[in-house]
């Protein structure tokens, strides 16, 4: 059975197990520590979800369901990085997986060996506009500074140090 | 003193790199160290393949070359608690080295781990792409299949694009070998499932992320990394349909 021919919540939930494991698959080979994996998984799986959401029920294109999929997705990561203490790194990069364009880079492949120059194009511009749509969703939610109180307890760069040496 | 410092902090810096963290972390974490082990006047200009610091006027520098890197997100989050306790003054000189080592030497998961992750990994992808059991299965043969020419190669030092290359190739093979046992397979779910686990991500994310903090050498160099995977993705799904074309005579 495939997730179109199941009734709607049962897809989405079967959807959220699934993007769930496939996260914390790759957190597994980037070697997270295990302390990690549940976050790990929730964040690509908020991000899936989303993006399915606007992509199939309110039929929007690839890159903008992307772009608002990677909000929320970026923000649960750098929140997780507050709670865990760890860095933002390790729940973005295996978080952000079942978002890049991967179906793609293989339909641009596709239609190039079939010899179908327009949909070829068409896959390869869709391709690239989803990564920038990935691209400008980080920075986005990367560039919002956070309080003070907050921004000292994440890892991050020297502001959050500035303090600390006393 | 200033001797062992630096190579304290190079080493921090040079496992940061290796191991996946950002460009501009490793800047940080090294300037943070300096800052609290009382190191004078250190400087450190960090790229996505290069260290170059130096300290006390310039008597003192070090250069260290990152050609390869592997992700280990685990040992990234060590080196930063272990600048985070020297700023905090929890860890001196000696305990930092061993906190180091310690980190260095922190048991990865196996290599069968890394082939079920990658299993099971592609097994979900397929399903998410719209595929039902069927495609999950070939999904999953497909990812072993990658983990395993991966692993293999990056052993006897191959180059990284022409691995990427023949996994896709041997993935796309896989799933229209696949085609042919079962008939109703869908072929295309299958290969981006297997695809997926192999998909620049993390060259992509931390591009982005390296050209949000201003490092937008690092951040290039990673962004062109990331365009090569993919063109060598897409150029071994080719070569597969290709080779499949030759032997089979027509385009599943």
């Amino acid at each position: 059975m495939t997730a179109a021919e199941m009734p709607l919540p049962l897809s989405l939930l079967c959807q959220f197990i699934l993007a769930m494991l496939a996260t914390i698959s790759f957190a597994v080979a980037f070697q997270v520590p295990r302390r990690h994996h549940m976050a790990c998984g929730l964040v690509g799986a908020v991000g899936w979800i989303v993006y399915t959401l606007c992509n199939t029920l309110l039929g929007l294109s690839a890159p903008v369901s992307t772009l608002i999929a990677v909000l929320p997705l970026t923000a649960l990561a750098r929140f997780f990085s507050i709670t865990h203490r760890a860095p933002v790194t390790l729940f973005l990069l295996s978080g952000i997986f079942p978002l890049v364009p991967g179906a793609g880079i293989y339909y641009t492949a596709y239609y190039f060996i079939r010899n179908d120059q327009r949909l070829c194009t068409n896959k390869g511009i869709e391709t690239i506009k989803v990564a920038i749509a990935i691209a400008l969703g980080i920075a986005f939610v990367c560039s919002i500074p956070l309080p003070r109180r907050l921004s000292r307890q994440q890892y991050r760069g020297p502001n959050s140090s500035d303090s600390s040496p006393q | 003193m200033a001797d062992r410092a630096l190579k304290l902090i190079m080493d921090c810096g040079q496992a940061m790199l290796k191991s996946g963290g950002e460009a501009f972390r490793a800047q940080d974490t090294m300037e943070i160290m300096a800052r609290s082990l009382g190191l004078e006047d250190f400087h450190v200009y960090v790229l996505t393949n290069g260290i170059f610091a130096s300290a006390k006027g310039g008597t003192v520098n070090a250069v260290r070359y990152v050609p390869t890197f592997s992700t280990n997100l685990g040992r990234v989050e060590a080196i930063n608690s272990i600048s985070r306790k020297i700023a905090d003054g929890d860890l001196d000189l000696d305990g930092a080295e061993q906190e180091l080592k310690k980190a260095m030497h922190t048991p990865v998961f196996s290599e069968m781990i890394e082939h079920l992750a990658s299993m099971v990994g592609c097994a979900c992808f397929a399903f998410l792409f719209g595929g039902g059991p069927a495609e999950m299965l070939a999904a999953a043969l497909a990812g072993v299949l990658e983990s395993v020419i991966v692993t293999t190669f990056s052993h006897h030092r191959i180059n990284r694009m022409f691995t990427d290359l023949l996994a896709a190739t041997a993935c796309t093979l896989l799933a229209h070998a696949a085609h042919l046992f079962y008939a109703p397979l869908n072929v295309n779910v299958s290969i981006i499932g297997a695809l997926m686990v192999l998909t620049p991500g993390v060259a992509l994310t931390m591009a982005i992320r390296d050209i949000i903090n201003g490092d937008y050498l690092s951040g290039t160099i990673r962004l062109f990394d990331a365009l090569l995977v993919a063109g060598c993705l897409a150029g071994g799904v080719s070569l597969g349909y290709l080779l499949m074309q030759g032997i089979m005579g027509v385009i599943a």
